[in-house]
């Protein structure tokens, strides 16, 4: 019963004793700290992703034009590491900001990198997938392109759209750990300096925020999604089969 | 048919098998490991090939590891066998407290290594000591050429420091007891050890004072000035592989120390700035750099290890 002798037992008393101190909850290096640090660079990376991804997806989505290049484009910066983005981009950044451009930027670039794909991959696939024929209905009746965009394609691809949207924050959670590396916000410091202490705790109590923000951010958007998604679109087929499309498209299998 | 293909069979794995028992049967496979940054990798694959040369087979995955405390621990579990280790630094990190004098330092630490089971080699003449390192304009506009001008100054500075400073002796706790610097009340940025993200936070001005290893070429490369430690507070840092008792006994012991304490008789101060500036500095293979220079003073014969 006791936990002496017992590795599990006295590693889980160690993460239980290190939330408990109080001093893991103050400073610039204290959990509240960490965790908005960690939430705002995954905004921030979000954010500017959505912005470029949703944008192109749609446009590509609705035109029809550029489809073949956007999409490759967007799988290609699935095959580069975040790290080595960082990497790649760091003495550029820098040079512009000693402090930003070498703690922050960089990781902002490369989680956009990252999640560019799942973003304009769905919302392509969502604007394309609806039916072309409420489309013509809707020209028939005498909406213009920007009607149709906006009151036909968008409200019907919400759900697709949606999904690609919680894939990238999910990813953008976990990888945002890796801006400790170079000095950054958020929680992967626990992880890096914690190995590099090896402080098994601290390594364990910064898997266990992350998971934490990941499964919060799940719930969000699950709700958001419910929330957005017009009660006509809330039938499981068109959905299913249109999520399967997205990821037969982003090489994923379903 | 059947049967010839079964004799060809036979046969190749009679080879196969003749092969691994001259390569290395008699010797059993050592797993080298080190610490993550260019220097200790350099030094690791240079025990590894002349290891190899006599005969051993080595096991390099924990080359590049990480810091002391991943390293020590690899080491004590058994998952490397052996790695180079800085005897100031590892005797500090043992609770001792390193001299500058090198061999006290050592024999020190293979006290403090002996109940782990752990047993110390012969030390380099060449040393590395942790540095600290600001731009030629800081240290004009500060005046600093030593540790203790960055008390009066020491908030007005971004500092870059390793990532295990904050527990590591020599560290945090010498700059607060020796120099009153508090690292906690500081813009401190904490980065790896003597790596290329320390090199360019300093270059980029996101540090101002950067840790650094003495050998360290970019100090030179980029004409950063090297802060005396006036108090000494930092260790004679020798290079000495440390290895396992139980691999020790599984092999012939006098043999085996005889080829590392041969390698580590040549590495000088000099040597040890050099094999590091070609593989940070020069970014060549790790492999290429350490056959070079096993070959330049006679440990291997005319063909370079090929890889």
């Amino acid at each position: 019963m006791g936990s002496g002798g017992n590795p599990l037992m006295e590693l889980i008393s160690a993460i239980a004793r290190w939330f408990d101190d109080p001093a893991h909850w103050q400073g610039a290096a204290g959990i509240p700290n960490r965790a908005g640090e960690h939430l705002l660079l995954s905004g921030a990376a979000l954010l500017i992703a959505a912005a470029i991804g949703l944008t192109v997806g749609t446009w590509i989505g609705h035109t029809g034009r550029g489809t073949r290049l956007a999409v490759n484009l967007a799988n290609l910066g699935r095959a580069l590491p975040t790290l080595a983005v960082m990497a790649i981009v760091l003495p550029v950044t820098a040079a512009m900001d000693p402090e930003l451009g070498f703690k922050v930027y960089p990781a902002i670039i490369g989680l956009v990198v990252l999640a560019i794909p799942p973003l304009l991959v769905n919302a392509y696939v969502g604007v394309s997938g609806v039916d072309r024929e409420i489309v013509e209905a809707g020209r028939g009746t005498g909406m213009r392109e920007r009607q149709v965009l906006w009151q036909i394609e968008l409200p019907l691809a919400v759900p697709v759209m949606l999904a690609g949207i919680r894939s990238a924050t999910s990813q953008i959670i976990a990888t945002a750990t890796l801006a400790a590396i170079f000095g950054g916000p958020g929680l992967g410091h626990y992880l890096v300096e914690g190995y590099a202490q090896l402080d098994y705790p601290m390594m364990w109590a910064g898997v266990i925020l992350v998971a934490v923000l990941f499964v919060a951010g799940e719930l969000v958007l699950a709700a958001v999604q419910r929330f957005l998604t017009s009660p006509g679109v809330r039938t499981g087929y068109v959905l299913a089969s249109a999520d399967h499309r997205a990821r037969a498209i982003r090489g994923e299998s379903a | 048919m059947r049967t010839t293909r079964m004799l060809a069979l036979g046969a190749s794995l009679l080879v196969l098998l003749s092969a691994c028992s001259t390569g290395g049967g008699s010797k059993p496979t050592i797993k080298i490991g080190s610490d993550g940054f260019d220097e200790a990798r350099i030094m690791a694959e240079v025990y590894a090939q002349a290891l190899e040369a006599k005969g051993y087979n080595v096991d390099r995955a924990g080359i590049g590891l990480g810091t002391r405390d991943a390293t020590n621990a690899a080491l004590w579990n058994g998952q490397i066998d052996m790695k180079p280790e800085y005897v100031g630094s590892g005797l500090s990190k043992l609770g001792g407290a390193p001299t500058s004098d090198p061999a006290k330092n050592q024999a020190a630490l293979q006290t403090a290594e002996s109940a782990k089971g752990i047993t110390v080699l012969g030390f380099t003449p060449g040393q590395d000591t942790n540095a600290l390192v600001v731009r030629k304009e800081t240290a004009d506009q500060f005046h600093l050429t030593k540790w203790s001008d960055l008390t009066a100054v020491a908030t007005q500075l971004k500092w870059g420091l390793a990532t295990d400073c904050p527990t590591n002796p020599v560290c945090s706790a010498a700059l607060k007891n020796s120099y009153g610097i508090d690292t906690t009340k500081l813009q401190v940025t904490l980065l790896d050890a003597c790596s290329s993200a320390m090199d360019d936070a300093l270059t980029n001005k996101t540090v101002d004072v950067a840790e650094l290893c003495s050998t360290g070429p970019e100090i030179i490369v980029n004409g950063w000035v090297r802060l005396e430690d006036d108090k000494t507070t930092q260790p004679a840092d020798a290079i000495a592989p440390v290895v396992r008792n139980d691999y020790l006994a599984k092999v012939d012991k006098a043999a085996f120390q005889a080829i590392l304490d041969a390698v580590s008789a040549k590495i000088d101060t000099s040597t040890l700035a050099e094999l590091y500036k070609e593989v940070s500095v020069d970014k060549k293979d790790l492999k290429t750099v350490a056959a070079a220079w096993l070959q330049a003073n006679g440990f291997t014969q005319g063909t370079p290890a090929s890889s």
